[in-house]
């Protein structure tokens, strides 16, 4: 325990160690405060969509519950979904600062609404969020050079290297010790700040301690690589300096070079062009509807809707639920490409993942986005939420136009609310 | 030979007897080789695709049948960004924003499909191209290859003997200089044979190609004047080291993320729920065309029915439907403005701040100006979108003016069997619609965006031989 002692009082002592190590803490509580910030920015907008909707759908009601037509109301209201910040995800922003959190839709055709952005600026966005896991992947490293660039280098120019092997049980012990000592320095400036963020964020102790695995063994990797280094001992004219540059240049490469070089050849192995054509097939689709018989859609619409086929057949002159089926059948018409599209942004995210297997930088971005439900993923299936929803809405809606049930003020409230276990 | 090319040369020398600065040299070059290509091939792969897309989108409008006017009002037209060819250099916002936009009626639509929702998380980690190898990686080695240049022959007690030898103080920093410099150029000089190649080709204007490159040698420049004076200052190579990675890892990495995430908690932006919804009320207060008491509407009726001399809309020798359809999209695209313009000026002030932290940070004015220079900024992208709304309010207002003179009120109203038929007009319609046809800024416009930038990193390298220069003068003296 005395060795322990006199190791870290010999490391506090290091004016650059405390410094870095303080620095480091700095800027991890830096990037949790601003990840908490912008999360709570997140929930107060998603808090605020009750009042505003309130508002929007009660002058709709206003005016449709004068002829009561089920029609307008399904055409005009929009309804409100929306994705909570998981309680990590102040931790890794992830995508949900470039993909929309809250989403409005209508119970008209959804292929042509849920791709659909929010307000953002691309600028800002440009560079990558500031947040606890650009602290840890892209920062942490750097730190790691400068405790461990001249751990063993560092006594072999200050000429002690060969007392301290003549010392019972050599120079080996030493070097653990101080391996342990600034390992765990680092962890705690990086993590202590984190893991008081996900208490006050009242995460579960089963995501935070994989995160906290996650940055231990992230940071092991990279010392782990320090020794690596050290070892070669690169030739007699190397010293700590050219060390740390060399192997700075792998961090460079890990953190920065290879993820960008990835990215460009997964978007070419992967291509998903589809996501414009979705749209204009779909457009295609539904506009097709007012140049053939009303009767071929409503026949298309209900051999996909059997239940709803007891209805009245068509008047003469407009009737909502005809314009409605041909939404629905203009959806149904490019189930395909939206299925295809899917696969490809799943591809896409898979190959990044299969990547992260072998780089340990985005390995761990992927596995904190994750952690945190703000990757690719949880877009996707905020994404099915909607779809759920949306297909809610229809149902909710076809029961009044298909029966030609007056719609009034009340069946506004009775519309179905997005949340809950129905959308999962 | 002079003493500064003397000592410039032996530096060289000395670089390149070390094989890990010679591989590393290799190895940004051959990065920035693949950079040039993919992003370049990226590009027009994109530019490609987005024109394809555009002349299938436009050629779906006019092969339309014949139809109401007001059913092409919703069918709409698809309008894609397309990209212009510095982007291949710095792709700048491109893969941020959406590249395609639905231009219909009564709306004003978000831009969709922007790579960065339809990429994997890789896309956050930067996009290699040969701005980011130049901004980010280039001073790196510049660092790794110079740090020791002047405080290796403090410390080993050589450059007392330079002194001795007759070289003056000022020839020793400048030879350091040169060398390191030499380097710089040599770095770069791939990145810029690529953006040659880039401006070879049609449509790109010299003046933002100028100033992409003179930005780009002043903060190659500026690094080196940078790594040369800590190497003037520092006492130990080790401390050099460590201060330069310290300044690199904040002014490329810290800064240019911190400084967006304050801007943006500082300058909030409303969402687009909080905005429809504003949309609408103003709208309701404006004139509510569901409300057939709504006096806005009942105005306009009024003086249109006077204008034309009649009592009755049946009367009139235009469609009335039409008419209104012509006042209600003018109602609705005045208040879409209002609110866009708010959003932007917001994003505006978000970016000046931003850019003002090129004073903490080159890397930012360098971004700024590559980006503005090459036309792949924001206000690229807001040039898109100000084109895409005129185009759509255009294109509906001529749709809606088609409606009024070609569809008889008569028609428009009836519900009969044979009214849908009655109501369509001809297909060749379509045809005369304008086509949307984006005009890219010009030169001097682009080079204009790029004059802060360059006028940030000129007082940089400025500020930075300055200092050399007060520096220089004490060097050895210790």
């Amino acid at each position: 325990m005395r060795v322990w002692m006199l190791e870290l009082r010999l490391l506090l002592r290091a004016r650059p160690t405390v410094v870095a190590v303080l620095l480091l803490t700095l800027l991890s509580a830096a990037a949790v405060t601003g990840g908490m910030a912008e999360v709570s920015h997140q929930r107060a907008a998603i808090a605020r969509i009750a009042s505003a909707q309130a508002e929007d759908v009660g002058a709709i009601a206003k005016w449709v519950n004068e002829k009561k037509d089920p029609g307008s109301a399904a055409y005009y209201t929009f309804h409100a979904t929306w994705d909570a910040p998981s309680p990590l995800a102040f931790a890794a922003l992830g995508m949900r600062d470039v993909a929309p959190f809250i989403q409005r839709v209508r119970a008209l055709g959804l292929e042509a609404q849920i791709y659909d952005g929010d307000n953002f600026n691309p600028e800002l966005a440009l560079p990558g969020r500031f947040d606890w896991s650009f602290v840890l992947v892209f920062l942490m490293p750097l730190f790691v050079i400068v405790l461990f660039h001249d751990l063993s280098s560092g006594e072999r120019e200050a000429g002690r290297a060969r007392t301290l092997a003549a010392v019972p049980g050599g120079i080996a012990p030493v070097l653990r010790r101080r391996t342990a000592l600034r390992l765990g320095a680092i962890l705690l400036a990086a993590v202590l700040p984190f893991a008081v963020g996900a208490a006050l964020s009242g995460a579960q102790p089963l995501p935070v301690s994989a995160a906290i695995g996650l940055a231990a063994a992230y940071a092991l990797f990279w010392v782990g690589a320090a020794a690596l280094v050290s070892r070669l001992r690169w030739s007699s004219t190397a010293n700590a300096a050219t060390l740390a540059a060399a192997w700075l240049v792998l961090v460079l490469v890990l953190v920065l070079v290879v993820p960008t070089f990835a990215n460009v050849a997964i978007a070419r192995a992967v291509p998903v062009a589809q996501g414009a054509e979705i749209a204009l097939a779909q457009r295609e689709q539904v506009n097709r509807a007012w140049d053939i018989p009303r009767e071929e859609t409503m026949r298309r619409f209900y051999a996909g809707h059997p239940r709803l086929a007891d209805s009245a057949p068509l008047p003469t002159g407009f009737h909502y639920k005809w314009y409605f089926a041909f939404h629905q059948v203009g959806d149904e018409g490019v189930a395909g490409r939206v299925a295809a599209y899917r696969a490809g942004l799943e591809r896409r995210g898979a190959a990044a993942d299969a990547l992260g297997l072998v780089l340990p930088s985005v390995g761990v971005q992927a596995a904190l986005t994750r952690l945190a439900r703000t990757d690719l993923e949880a877009q996707l299936a905020f994404q099915d939420r909607v779809r759920a929803y949306h297909r809610r809405l229809r149902d909710f809606y076809y029961g009044y136009l298909f029966y030609d049930r007056p719609f009034g003020t009340a069946d506004f409230a009775r519309a179905p609310r997005f949340g809950g276990i129905a959308d999962d | 030979m002079s003493a500064t090319r003397l000592i410039a040369r032996d530096e060289l020398r000395l670089m390149a007897r070390n094989r890990v600065a010679v591989v590393a040299v290799l190895l940004i070059l051959v990065l920035t080789l693949v950079a040039v290509l993919t992003a370049w091939s990226h590009q027009r792969d994109l530019a490609e695709l987005r024109q394809r897309q555009q002349a299938a989108a436009t050629a779906a409008f006019e092969a339309q049948p014949d139809r109401h006017p007001h059913r092409v009002v919703h069918y709409g037209q698809f309008l894609f960004r397309p990209l212009g060819a510095l982007a291949a250099f710095d792709p700048g916002v491109d893969a941020f924003t959406g590249s395609s936009m639905f231009a219909e009626g009564h709306r004003q639509n978000t831009a969709n499909f922007g790579d960065v929702r339809q990429g994997s998380l890789l896309t956050r980690f930067g996009q290699l191209t040969p701005a980011f190898v130049l901004q980010s990686v280039a001073p790196l080695l510049l660092i790794f290859l110079g740090f020791g240049a002047v405080v290796r022959e403090t410390e080993r007690g050589t450059l007392r003997s330079l002194l001795v030898g007759g070289a003056a103080r000022g020839e020793v920093v400048r030879g350091k200089a040169l060398a390191l410099g030499l380097v710089a150029a040599l770095v770069g000089l791939p990145a810029m044979a690529g953006l040659a190649l880039i401006a070879g080709q049609a449509g790109v204007q010299a003046l933002p190609v100028a100033a992409i490159a003179l930005g780009y040698a002043l903060y190659l420049a500026l690094w080196v004047a940078l790594v040369v004076l800590v190497s003037v200052l520092a006492r130990r190579s080790r401390d050099a080291l460590l201060v330069l990675l310290l300044a690199w890892a904040v002014t490329v990495v810290l800064v240019p993320r911190a400084a967006p995430e304050m801007a943006g908690r500082a300058i909030p932006l409303a969402n687009r729920l909080e905005t429809d919804v504003g949309v609408a009320r103003d709208l309701r207060r404006v004139g509510d065309s569901h409300n057939p008491a709504d006096p806005t509407f009942a105005a306009f009726k009024a003086r249109t029915l006077a204008r034309y001399g009649v009592a009755r809309v049946e009367d009139l020798p235009v469609n009335y439907k039409g008419l209104l359809a012509v006042e209600g999209e003018r109602i609705t695209s005045r208040l879409f403005d209002r609110y866009a313009a708010a959003g932007f000026a917001a994003q505006e002030r978000q970016n000046a701040a931003v850019a003002a932290a090129g004073l903490l940070s080159p890397a930012v004015a360098i971004r700024q100006l590559s980006m503005a220079a090459a036309g792949t900024n924001f206000a690229g992208h807001r040039r898109f979108l100000d084109q895409a709304e005129a185009y759509r309010f255009a294109l509906v207002q001529k749709l809606n003016r088609l409606e009024a003179d070609a569809v008889s009120y008569a028609d428009d109203t009836a519900e009969d069997p044979g009214a849908d038929r009655r109501k369509r007009v001809d297909a060749h319609h379509w045809t005369e619609m304008p086509r949307f046809a984006f005009a890219g800024p010009d030169g001097a416009e682009l080079a204009r965006g790029a004059v802060p930038g360059l006028s940030l990193l000129a007082g940089w390298l400025a500020a930075a031989v300055a200092a050399l220069w007060f520096a220089t003068r004490r060097l050895g003296v210790r």
